[in-house]
């Protein structure tokens, strides 16, 4: 299936920032968290949904990432908790404190028994995510860029299968984990997500801001932005590359010039058909990526850069977690076509192709 | 500056006032001797944040707030005042340091924010106010000096950030470091031996001696002033060299470009450099605003404390005035790129160490950081407060021509609740 139509079918505005969100398309939920502090949910099935938020003594920070466990949310942020939320009460559970430095990231195994958090003391933490005990730290990323200035750790993802995690770093640097020993296997490197200033600025921008393993855990996709000239603005190209993992091995590498900025989430279709982008710079952007060739499938955009996306679980719904917004797109797709009939696709796209270099 | 040297210079500037480059520049009146006491040995290190840094991740944070950003605050040692958690340093070294938090001065533009704030006034046709660095430089200087008046390292943002002495005249412009750490063709080439170098010098002041006998010309002046200063700042090139500091003193300062520079600045003002500029750019973040205040603040956060305990440990910091100061701050709105840009309406700066009552916050800004509800202070007042604390009368005046300028601008006062 490849997407065939996208279209923005609501806009909720907000004052605030909405970094985070997680989507339950059969009941019309959302729930969401960002510049406030806090929590709230969305009952989307109302003509004007009005925000519900959750009681409690939650974060005193961004809240920078939320994963749903049934009924459960937990959210990291930038004051290095993690709290626990029932949905049903729409209150704190549990709150610990996690990480000395700022929350970037949160994701689950895929059974759901485990979270891992990454923060900017450069630490993966493992949580078992029922009891929120702490189950190992992982420490592989540099505390300080090659050139002496505090690093960040944005981003880290799970793989299918539960038997892999990666974690990626300001400098471009992605480390891949066994998650059940929790030893490194692999290193990868993607320096050009790194802009390093040395005459104009004397500072940094960009950094691994996105990763995903594929459906078949063969294949990990790293999102990011390119080098920019003028590092006062995300002015760069979206920068999307795709290694095999395990050699470290290159196999597609996508600058698109067209929609700038930072690629802030990657998804990848259950069957591999295709890889979506989302983030943006001063706006946001929603790109389908031929997941074979890295041809652009569909592109969109919108007001407002676009910080986190879900996805149904039929992959005809998006709601898109930006900045001062929420919007909810609908998608529709299609089969593949006959071989003949994709050949003749190919060749007509290939002057639409992104320049990848 | 020893009372001696004051009255050379004061002497110098008399006689040979109609055949320099400040011909147009005449003491309006004599200094009192109290005053040049007042002014002895006095220094300045400028901190220039290029391009913008923001109040809300430095001086005057504003946490939980709409505009306040993700970063919390951090009780600092002084009771009951708060600044951003990316100054951790600082905020154990309030003690000597004013934090000023009320500077509206409204443009924000980075050319002509960047000339108010270097000349403390905005440009008049007609005249070309000199810079901040110029006028200390003018003020805090000895005619007679073997070391630079005025030295300003500006290795980033492509150097543009040059500014002028104006009606002063060139005498006082920079020692402009934009390239290298050492000042680049003040040694001597390997062809020319110092007797080689001082017979030369002998010669070329004989002739020009006898040339501005026949030629009445201002110029002539200038051209001859900086000729004789040539050996003087030729000597000065170890000043520039860090490796003569001790590996605890470098290390201590840092490995990043600004703290090097940093501790060039403290070995200049120590060898009686008034007027020291170390710009740290590039602070202009209108994209990831709180990414690039994490690396330029832990950098800032670094270097300015370890140039004050330095300064501090030397018996320095008594009549060394450090600033840090940009062309404005940035807005308390948060744009879609997580940036902030440019505001100059409630933004903040810090003065420490000569003259300065430390421990001192003045000014406030309102919940949100967007204006200022208490002290409010513009570019001129700033430059007044500056001058008070240096020794130097914020009401004197250049006559420039038949025309008096006042040292600070018109109508602008010295804020008294930031001066020791």
């Amino acid at each position: 299936m490849i997407p065939a139509t996208l279209k923005k079918t609501n806009e909720w505005k907000s004052s605030d920032i909405v970094f985070c969100l997680e989507h339950m398309a059969e009941m019309e939920r959302v729930w969401f968290a960002g510049s406030d502090f806090n929590v709230y949910q969305y009952d989307l099935s109302l003509e004007k949904p009005e925000r519900q938020p959750f009681d409690g003594e939650g974060h005193t920070s961004y809240v920078t990432g939320m994963v749903r466990q049934g009924n459960i949310l937990i959210t990291c942020g930038y004051d290095g908790q993690l709290c626990w939320w029932s949905i049903d009460e729409r209150r704190l559970t549990r709150k610990i404190a996690a990480h000395e430095r700022w929350g970037r990231a949160i994701t689950t195994s895929p059974d759901g028994s485990k979270l891992y958090t990454v923060a900017d003391d450069m630490l993966c933490k493992v949580w078992d995510s029922t009891t929120g005990e702490l189950l190992e730290t992982l420490q592989e990323h540099a505390l300080q860029t090659p050139h002496h200035y505090p690093s960040m750790l944005y981003a880290v993802a799970a793989s299918p299968d539960g038997k892999w995690l990666a974690t990626g770093d300001r400098i471009g640097h992605t480390a891949i984990w066994n998650a059940d020993s929790l030893e490194k296997v692999a290193e990868i490197e993607t320096p050009v997500m790194y802009t390093w200033d040395p005459r104009a600025r004397r500072h940094s921008i960009g950094g691994i801001r996105s990763l995903a393993f594929s459906p078949d855990n063969n294949e990990i996709a790293i999102g990011g932005i390119g080098k920019i000239g003028n590092i006062d603005h995300l002015g760069g190209p979206a920068r999307l590359e795709v290694f095999d993992w395990r050699n470290a091995t290159q196999r597609l590498e996508i600058e698109d010039n067209k929609k700038k900025g930072l690629i802030e989430q990657i998804i990848w279709s259950p069957g591999k058909e295709w890889i979506l982008t989302a983030g943006g710079d001063n706006n946001g952007f929603l790109t389908f990526y031929n997941a074979e060739t890295g041809d652009v499938l569909h592109q969109d955009g919108q007001t407002g850069h676009i910080h986190e996306v879900s996805v149904g679980p039929n992959f005809d719904e998006l709601v898109v977690a930006a900045h001062e917004r929420l919007t909810k797109w609908t998608m529709q797709s299609e089969p593949p076509k006959p071989a003949s009939d994709e050949t003749s696709k190919e060749e007509s796209n290939s002057s639409e192709k992104p320049d990848n270099n | 500056m020893n009372l001696l040297n004051r009255r050379s210079m004061l002497k110098a500037a008399g006689t040979s006032a109609a055949a320099s480059n400040m011909a147009a520049v005449e003491l309006l009146s004599q200094p009192a001797m109290a005053d040049e006491l007042a002014r002895s040995g006095k220094n300045v290190i400028l901190l220039w944040l290029a391009g913008g840094a923001s109040q809300l991740e430095t001086w005057d944070p504003k946490p939980g707030r709409p505009t306040g950003g993700p970063f919390a605050k951090i009780q600092t040692s002084l009771p009951g005042v708060e600044i951003s958690e990316l100054l951790p340093k600082m905020s154990t070294r309030l003690d000597e340091t004013a934090i000023i938090r009320s500077l509206n001065t409204k443009i924000a533009d980075h050319g002509q924010g960047y000339f108010l704030m270097d000349r403390g006034r905005r440009a008049e046709p007609g005249i070309e106010y000199p810079h901040l660095g110029a006028i200390l430089a003018h003020e805090l200087g000895q005619i007679d000096s073997k070391v630079p008046d005025y030295v300003s390292m500006y290795t980033s943002t492509e150097g543009r950030r040059q500014g002028s002495a104006g009606f002063l005249g060139a005498r006082y412009n920079p020692m402009f470091l934009t390239d290298k750490m050492i000042p680049e063709d003040i040694q001597l080439p390997e062809s020319i031996s110092d007797t080689d170098h001082r017979d030369r010098a002998a010669l070329r002041k004989t002739l020009s001696q006898r040339f501005a006998q026949r030629m009445n010309h201002a110029g002539v002046g200038s051209h001859e002033n900086a000729y004789e200063r040539v050996r003087g700042l030729m000597a000065s090139d170890y000043l520039f060299d860090i490796d003569r500091e001790p590996t605890a003193m470098r290390d201590a300062y840092g490995p990043t470009q600004f703290g090097q520079q940093c501790l060039v600045a403290r070995r200049l003002v120590e060898a009686g450099v008034p007027f020291v500029k170390v710009a740290r750019a590039w602070w202009d973040s209108h994209g990831q605003n709180f990414e690039t205040h994490r690396e330029l603040c832990a950098d800032l956060d670094h270097c300015m404390s370890t140039l004050l305990d330095d300064l501090k440990q030397r018996g320095m910091l008594e009549t060394t005035l450090v600033i840090t100061l940009g062309e404005f701050g940035r807005t308390p709105k948060i744009n879609g790129s997580l940036g902030r840009d440019h505001f100059a309406n409630a933004w903040s700066c810090t003065l420490s160490g000569c003259g300065i009552r430390g421990g001192t916050v003045f000014g406030k800004t309102d919940a949100d950081g967007q204006t200022v509800t208490e002290g409010e202070m513009n570019a001129g007042d700033l430059f007044a407060t500056i001058f008070s604390a240096l020794g130097i009368s914020p009401d004197k005046e250049y006559m420039v021509g038949s025309r008096p300028i006042p040292i600070s601008d018109f109508g602008s006062e010295p804020c008294s609740e930031v001066l020791s």
